[in-house]
């Protein structure tokens, strides 16, 4: 019974600490709250060359590959090895076709 | 010290046999704490998994299951239809292709460019990868000759087809130059 009730305590006092220890991982919470979705990046360039999506997002920070279509690197030469450059402008939502 | 709470708490909870009950019939399968990931669309319109753990943040691109991006077609800034620019069989760009090519990669307003050629799937495997890398090299020459970059370049012959090739307008479709634009 008292196991119980020291559970549940520190059930509240985790909530009220105000971290994200919700299980749903797409939300930064607290102070400038917002959905993961709308992090704007800009690209690092790896030793190799090939580009990399990075985001700094004030506590956290992000990186993730870029990729061609059928899943290899870009290495687009943006900018030199080692470097970071942008945020880069979003594409167009529509596609032109040409013919 | 809040982690340690929270961690004390996840493990006291765990203790009583809250952590996945799904799963909890299999031993293999062992006990986890659910992670549930949010997904973030990165400028060339592909999916990646992003988490938020409080002061720690985590992402990984988002893959089918034969390790190629999950992304959208707004990604994709031009399609031309093989038909308009080149004879069957053949990788000469005819003149009026040409031009509309280099009115294309002029004002596509891009940093660099990704050509990728498809066929549809008469004839063997091996023929179309040749014809759509050697139809994609005629392309990226056009890119080449405006001074526009060519990042990536290469014939998926007719392995990645966007139609059925049970008919002939989805033969058609299927041979196409796509081009991508980095920006």
């Amino acid at each position: 019974m008292t196991y119980i009730r020291i559970t549940a305590l520190l059930g509240i006092l985790a909530l009220s600490a105000c971290d994200n220890r919700s299980t749903d991982k797409s939300v930064d919470r607290g102070v400038n709250a917002h959905h993961v979705s709308t992090l704007v990046a800009g690209i690092w360039i790896d030793p190799d060359g090939c580009d990399h999506w990075i985001i700094d997002d004030g506590a956290e920070g992000y990186l993730s590959e870029r990729s061609t279509p059928d899943g290899r690197p870009v290495c687009s030469g943006v900018a030199q090895p080692n470097t970071v450059v942008g945020p880069f402008q979003a594409g167009s939502p529509i596609p032109d076709v040409l013919f | 010290m809040r982690t340690a709470l929270a961690s004390a708490a996840i493990i006291a909870l765990g203790a009583l046999g809250f952590a996945s009950p799904a799963f909890a019939q299999d031993p293999r399968i062992i006990d986890s704490e659910e992670y549930i990931p949010g997904i973030w669309i990165d400028p060339d319109g592909c999916e990646h998994w992003a988490m938020d753990d409080g002061t720690e943040g985590y992402m990984s691109p988002r893959r089918t299951r034969d390790g190629r991006p999950v992304c959208h077609r707004s990604e994709i800034c031009g399609v031309m239809q093989s038909d308009q620019l080149f004879a069957t069989d053949r990788y000469a760009i005819s003149a009026e292709g040409r031009a509309a090519l280099e009115n294309f990669f002029r004002t596509a307003n891009a940093f660099g460019f990704l050509i990728y050629g498809h066929t549809d799937s008469r004839a063997s495997d091996e023929y179309n990868i040749t014809l759509s890398d050697n139809r994609a090299r005629a392309v990226a020459d056009v890119a080449g000759s405006v001074g526009v970059r060519v990042v990536d370049m290469r014939g998926f012959g007719e392995r990645m087809p966007i139609a059925t090739n049970g008919t002939a307008a989805g033969m058609q479709q299927n041979r196409r130059v796509e081009i991508y634009c980095l920006r």
